[in-house]
């Protein structure tokens, strides 16, 4: 049953690794942040499940912006969902 | 349709009247082919200001050289960890020489909405509208494996990708890097069956983010930083052991006499490589 429940994540995982492998090697470039952006969109839909990791991967998509500063940043170390 | 790509007929239909602006009815009047090489010219030269801005932090990194080696050799053995601190000191400094990520994205967009410009072309081009380029390639939206001239054009593609790859990688590891050169290669089979045009747009994005990286390194004088790598040698168990508790504050070991020779040789061969 909880594998039924996490499919919806998975897929999204599936999607990342798609991207990773596809338009990334397109358009190659770094991440100013540890883990990288794709990194931290698989780890937060891992767990946090489909729609929460969607909002905290676009949510660090958006903060990887030329004004941030970058740096060390964990899904765990996030506080939009508690 | 993908529902995906109808959030992108906005985009579609700006693009539309750019390159109908650009091309041969329009105002600048350039033939489809060169009207494609100018809009990507047009998209690159918006994100000239990030470049800027990359290039001034990795020249204020040059004030930090010292240090940051001193990271990377404290922290050889671990992965995680080096590029944790190494983040860090970027933050605490002000500096990265890392470009971000959002900026990217607004490539993909505009080159999946050139995909479909190019997927309808009489919706933009009329009939008698010269479709070659530079006198080979006889139409710019026919496949690529059409004519042979796709085929050179491929070949271009690869090794504009290639280079791009080599400029936009400092930041990654070994692996992922090799891999990121093989995989370009392996798309050509996927590749042959998009339009001309679309390969023009990624040829030409390329020798632009070549050019780029050329006027970096030249106003950066100094080498970055040698892209992280994972050593080939674990790391001995038992100093592993004894220090990953107190690893959080205290620096790891220096490295052990047996492992220096094996670094200056690993680095001799960056050299040799670059």
């Amino acid at each position: 049953m909880t594998i039924i429940l996490r499919l919806p994540a998975y897929l999204g995982v599936g999607l990342v690794y798609a991207y990773r492998y596809t338009l990334g090697v397109l358009f190659p470039g770094g991440c100013k942040y540890h883990p990288s952006c794709s990194q931290y969109a698989i780890d937060a839909l891992r767990r946090y499940g489909l729609v929460r990791g969607i909002v905290l991967a676009g949510w660090r998509l958006l903060r990887c912006n030329p004004w941030s500063k970058g740096g060390v940043d964990y899904v765990e170390q996030q506080r939009l969902f508690r | 349709m993908i529902p995906l790509f109808h959030i992108l007929e906005p985009l579609e239909d700006i693009l539309s009247a750019i390159l109908d602006w650009l091309g041969p009815q329009g105002t600048v009047g350039l033939t489809w082919a060169w009207s494609i090489v100018a809009l990507t010219v047009i998209v690159r030269l918006l994100m000239v200001p990030l470049a800027v801005k990359q290039i001034h932090s990795m020249q204020a990194m040059q004030a930090h050289m010292p240090e940051m080696k001193a990271i990377q050799q404290r922290y050889k053995n671990d992965k995680q960890k080096r590029n944790e601190e190494l983040m860090k000191f970027y933050r605490d400094n002000n500096v990265n020489p890392a470009a971000p990520c959002l900026p990217l994205l607004f490539q993909f967009p505009v080159f999946i909405a050139l995909y479909l410009v190019l997927r309808h072309p009489d919706d933009l081009m009329h009939s008698g509208d010269q479709r070659s380029w530079l006198y080979i390639v006889p139409d710019i939206t026919e496949h690529a494996n059409a004519h042979w001239s796709g085929y050179l054009l491929l070949v271009i593609y690869v090794a504009s990708q290639l280079a791009s790859t080599y400029f936009m990688s400092t930041t990654m590891d070994k692996t992922q890097r090799t891999l990121m050169m093989i995989l370009p290669v392996a798309f050509v089979p996927v590749l042959v069956n998009f339009p001309v045009g679309l390969v023009i747009y990624w040829v030409t994005t390329n020798l632009w983010t070549v050019g780029q990286g050329v006027v970096t390194r030249r106003l950066v004088p100094r080498k970055p930083p040698p892209p992280p790598k994972r050593s080939s040698r674990t790391p001995p168990k038992s100093e592993a052991e004894r220090d990953g508790a107190k690893a959080e504050e205290e620096p790891a070991p220096q490295p052990s006499a047996p492992a220096a020779p094996k670094r200056v040789r690993r680095k001799k061969k960056r050299k040799a490589r670059r």
